[in-house]
């Protein structure tokens, strides 16, 4: 074998190792009961759950007691419900918000999410909401 | 027999304008057409005027496409609400400098600004292609009808050809004329009702928004032109001459785009708040994929160019570029990122259009690369594989025919199309393989090759962690899309063998090198970079690993093709564009290095009241909460408050400029004092909110540039988003000025100061100036009544102070002496309370440190780009003469 073509092969190589290294790492959009079963095995690993907020439940956050702090209850996609907390201020609308996807890890009795993307609410009902991501 | 309805007529619309603007799309869209048709038969069957009636159309089709702009333009500079797409994308209160922001919110407005870019490009090609311009000019202007029937806009049945930008409002939006104000109106006066526009999105109204997508788009545009040229070689039987105008464009294609895409990132900085330049979001990614593979490309066409190597490889690449810039229009434009992504897609149903777009370019290089009677079998295989999903496309209205669609696509149509591009790629390397001995490992086009093959490594990594949305869609995964994080891991290795044969490359020469020729500068090198590098991570405070051999490498980059530049070319500065690029980018990647690694989030302090910390059951401080718990303070207005070294301090707010603005902006002062005591640094920040019904709280972060350093500041949330408090307690006073009277509590004291009267269109005003006095503490109070003279109505502005939890209104007034001079006037005032409340904001604060290492350095590159783009022109030109 040619020099060459080893080197090709050793970039192939290192190119496949990437991209399985890489989705190795990512998770999958998962319900509570899941979120919950891997906080378990696997602390501090984060997951996504795709959430619906639950808009009967109070929506707790107190700036002037902790302005990183935000509790709510959310649906998963299952159904399931979970109190949330969200380790930053709330952000504006949320009582309108649709759907949102929490990424965290779930902590004892709550879902932690260090992150929520969100898609706002539309003045328009057909206008396509934009999306904002609170990162 | 049933009577005749009369049709409705409609009142005060400009209908000829939009029809005007179909007129010229149409025209330009059969001029792009007739184009082609001529451009082909001169290069296919040397039909001599058909070069001058290719030329001829596609200067028609361009004017035309010059004229649908202004049209369209003219639509929304005159607020003409009664086309959709003014009415979507505009509002009255828009500037003018934003409404050519308009053209990128809305798809129709991105494609006619994609075929204007790609219009003014023909143009240029037909100057400078010379022998080439038929076979070239037929594949632009191929990607002008595929571009251009995005906009037709017509409908025939269930068929549905592009989305035009001239469609009205009331056919677009038939349910608004159904809105019960018009029963009394009569619908044919809907415009009285539609009078302002949906309005721009607010992110979009910045001025880097009014020059970043051109940009952008002026880059994807410009990647055609090494395709076309790559297309017209092979058709011309594997001609060679295509190479050098490749070379030019691609390296034009990696300036442009590369800069358009630091521009983007620029104004995530300056105008969004997730408190970065790169997010490594699907959008921005989709920008940069074409720019890695473009950049690749432009090495392998240097290395062919200057030895006959590497011929498939470099028109596989140009080519790949080509491709994915469609492929990022699919990704931006179907929707298909959905939730992916923080940038607002709009989905016009073109997903089918776009794909079919996509694999029409993708069998043009299928029919060029085949000869003879495989040739025609590749045609008639083409022409039935487009064909089918075409009419499936095509009949798409109904959400059953569109997972019908997907479903089809899903299973025969992945692996039709897998099938469809391993062939292509085994077909073009069969007919552009070069028959040479094995290159030298000392020779410069090996070490160019490397590198380029890093550049797709990176590639690949973006693409497969790009996709995940995409591979979601078509085999019903539900994998999460990958953080920031992920990329870094991958990438911060990925660069660091680019870095490093980036330094070296150039030291190699063509077809082989004396390695005792650059033994010595190598060793000298080497020593620098040590030296600079044991300083810089001193200095720059870098101490990880990882991250001092990134550090080193980036220093390698600007050292070595410096120290190159200056030996080999000392003052000829356009032979020295390839090095500044280099050093260029070596800067850049020293300050995302530096600026990322040592982010700080300075709110993100222990102390401060805000901050109770999580405790576990144990009583032990939960460490997770720390890490991830703590990155915004709250700051009281007139509080000062230490984050870090700096005290800052929330001193004012006050609200946007126009009656209705719901912008507003706080003042914070940050100051700095020395162990003394002596203040050393003072700075004050004006973070805006706006607090958008429909996108929810948008925070535009304000900045304080040093050389060395930004800080960059957020607020995340403000009092005012608060539940409010009802006033209660109210009590009514009949007060004359100085007479001291009291809330229902007694708990403040207020006296009437002064009065100001002022007169303007709606009346006469009156403002009081109440001062209200509680346990020392002193607050003015403004409230204002307003009395319409000609109505004789009159209108009261209350004031109010949440720190003091009072209101103040002027109800009525009480006028004993007729003389104003004697202030002999009585007010009836009420007073409310409330639990007094502080007003605050909460804030991020964050230091990038070196971050204008990152802009430094793109504009260093941007001007290598530039030096070597003359270069190449004026040897080219040296070889014609």
């Amino acid at each position: 074998m040619k020099p060459f073509h080893l080197i090709l092969l050793v970039l192939a190589g290192i190119g496949i190792a990437t991209v399985i290294s890489m989705y190795g790492n990512t998770t999958q959009y998962v319900a509570f009961p899941d979120a919950q079963r891997i906080a378990q095995e696997n602390p501090g690993k984060t997951v996504h759950v795709v959430c619906k907020l639950n808009k009967a439940k109070p929506i707790v956050y107190d700036a002037q007691t902790n302005a990183n702090r935000l509790e709510f209850y959310g649906f998963d996609s299952l159904n399931n419900e979970s109190k949330v907390v969200f380790t930053k201020p709330k952000p504006a609308q949320f009582e309108h918000l649709e759907k949102m996807v929490l990424i965290g890890s779930y902590d004892k009795d709550h879902f932690l999410a260090t992150e929520i993307l969100s898609k706002c609410p539309s003045k328009y009902e057909d206008a396509p909401g934009a999306t904002t991501a609170s990162r | 027999m049933k009577p005749v309805e009369a049709p409705i007529v409609f009142n005060g619309e400009w209908l000829w304008l939009g029809n005007l603007g179909h007129v010229f799309v149409i025209l330009s869209f059969i001029a792009s057409i007739l184009s082609a048709i001529f451009y082909f038969q001169h290069e296919k069957n040397q039909l001599s005027a058909g070069l001058i009636w290719g030329k001829r159309f596609f200067q028609i089709h361009a004017a035309a496409i010059v004229a649908v702009f202004v049209v369209l333009f003219s639509i929304i500079f005159f607020h003409r609400y009664e086309f959709h797409y003014a009415w979507r994308h505009s509002s009255n209160s828009l500037p003018v400098y934003y409404m050519i922001s308009c053209f990128w919110e809305g798809q129709e407005g991105s494609f006619l600004l994609w075929l204007f870019w790609n219009a003014l490009i023909g143009l240029v090609l037909q100057r400078t292609a010379k022998t080439w311009e038929s076979p070239v000019m037929v594949v632009v202007a191929f990607a002008q009808i595929a571009l251009g029937s995005m906009l037709l806009g017509f409908h025939w049945g269930e068929l549905k050809i592009g989305s035009s930008p001239f469609d009205l409002l009331r056919e677009q939006r038939p349910d608004f004329l159904n809105i019960p104000i018009l029963g009394q109106l009569g619908v044919g006066n809907y415009l009285q009702v539609f009078k302002d526009g949906n309005g721009l999105n607010a992110l979009l109204q910045n001025y880097w928004m009014v020059i970043h997508p051109p940009t952008l788009f002026l880059g994807f545009a410009t990647a055609i032109v090494p395709f076309a040229y790559s297309i017209a070689a092979l058709w011309r039987n594997n001609d060679r001459g295509w190479i050098a105008h490749a070379l030019i464009w691609g390296l034009v294609c990696v300036g442009i785009l590369g800069l358009g895409i630091i521009m983007g990132g620029f104004w995530a900085y300056e105008a969004l708040s997730f408190g970065g330049y790169w997010a490594w979001d699907p959008v921005e990614n989709a920008s940069l994929m074409p720019w890695l593979i473009m950049a690749s490309a432009a090495h392998m066409l240097i290395i062919t160019k200057a030895t006959g190597r590497h011929l498939f490889t470099s028109h596989l690449l140009t080519q790949l570029a080509f491709w994915l810039v469609l492929y990022a229009t699919f990704l931006t434009r179907s929707g298909i990122l959905g939730e992916a992504s923080v940038h607002s897609f709009t989905d016009l149903g073109l997903s089918g259009q776009l794909l079919l777009f996509l694999l029409a370019f993708l069998a043009l290089g299928l029919v060029v690369v085949l000869q003879g009677g495989k040739r025609r079998i590749a045609l008639y295989v083409i022409a039935a594989v487009l064909l089918v999903p075409m009419l499936l496309a095509y009949s798409i209205h109904t959400p059953e025919t569109v997972e019908t669609f997907y479903q089809w696509l899903k299973g025969l149509g992945t692996l039709l199309f897998l099938g469809w591009l391993v062939y292509y790629v085994y077909a073009l390397y069969q007919r552009t393989k070069v028959e040479m001995d094995e290159e030298k490992l000392d020779s410069r086009e090996f070490w160019m090759f490397l590198g380029s093959m890093f550049l797709i490594l990176s590639l690949v990594q973006v693409f497969a962690a790009t996709s995940i949305p995409v591979f979601n869609k078509l085999f019903g995964y539900k994998t999460a899309v990958p953080s920031a994080a992920d990329y870094n891991r991958v990438q911060l290795w990925l660069a660091m063998p680019i870095m490093l044969l980036m330094s070296l490359g150039y030291w190699f020469k063509f077809r082989g090198t004396e390695w005792s020729a650059i033994k010595k500068p190598m060793i000298q090198l080497g020593i620098g970079v040590v030296v600079l590098t044991v300083l810089l991570m001193f200095g720059f405070d870098i101490k990880e690993f990882k991250f001092v051999l990134f550090l080193s490498l980036s220093i390698a980059l600007v050292l070595a093709n410096t120290v190159y530049g200056y030996q080999k070319k000392k003052f000829e500065w356009l032979r020295w564009g390839g090095n500044i690029a280099h050093v260029g980018f070596g800067v850049l990647l020293m300050g995302v290095l530096v600026s990322s690694v040592n982010k700080n989030i300075l709110s993100a302090s222990k102390e401060g009241i805000d901050l109770a910390p999580e405790v576990d059951q144990k009583g032990n401080q939960d460490a997770k909460g720390i890490k991830f718990n703590r990155e915004n303070q709250l700051l009281y207005k007139g509080k000062p408050q230490p984050i870090q070294q700096y005290t800052a301090l929330y001193i004012d707010e006050r609200k946007g400029t126009g009656v209705d603005s719901i912008d507003k902006y706080f003042k914070v002062a940050f100051i700095k004092k020395d162990d003394q005591g002596k203040t050393v640094d003072s700075f004050v920040l004006e973070p805006k909110t706006q607090n958008n019904a429909k996108m929810g709280l948008l925070a535009e972060p304000s900045t304080r540039h040093f050389i060395y350093k930004d800080v960059f500041t957020h607020v995340n949330y403000e009092s005012s988003l608060d539940r409010k408090e009802p006033f209660s307690n109210f009590r009514i006073d009949t007060v004359g000025f100085f007479r001291p009277f009291i809330t229902q509590t007694g708990k403040v004291v207020m006296t009437i100061d002064s009065i100001n009267r002022s007169k303007d269109s709606n009346g006469l005003r009156i403002q009081l100036s109440i001062k209200a006095k509680r346990l020392g503490d002193s607050v003015w109070l403004r409230p204002e009544f307003l009395i319409n003279e000609q109505t004789g109505s009159f209108d009261m502005l209350p004031a109010e102070s949440n720190r003091f939890g009072i209101m103040a209104a002027i109800l009525n007034l009480e006028i004993i002496d007729p003389n104003p001079a004697t202030q002999n006037i009585r007010f009836v005032i009420q007073t409310g309370e409330k639990t007094p409340v502080w007003d605050y904001i909460v804030i991020q604060v964050i230091e990038f440190p070196w971050i204008n290492l990152v802009w430094a350095g793109t504009i260093i590159m941007v001007i290598g780009f530039v030096l070597a783009v003359l270069n190449r022109i004026n040897k080219q030109k040296q070889l014609t003469s």
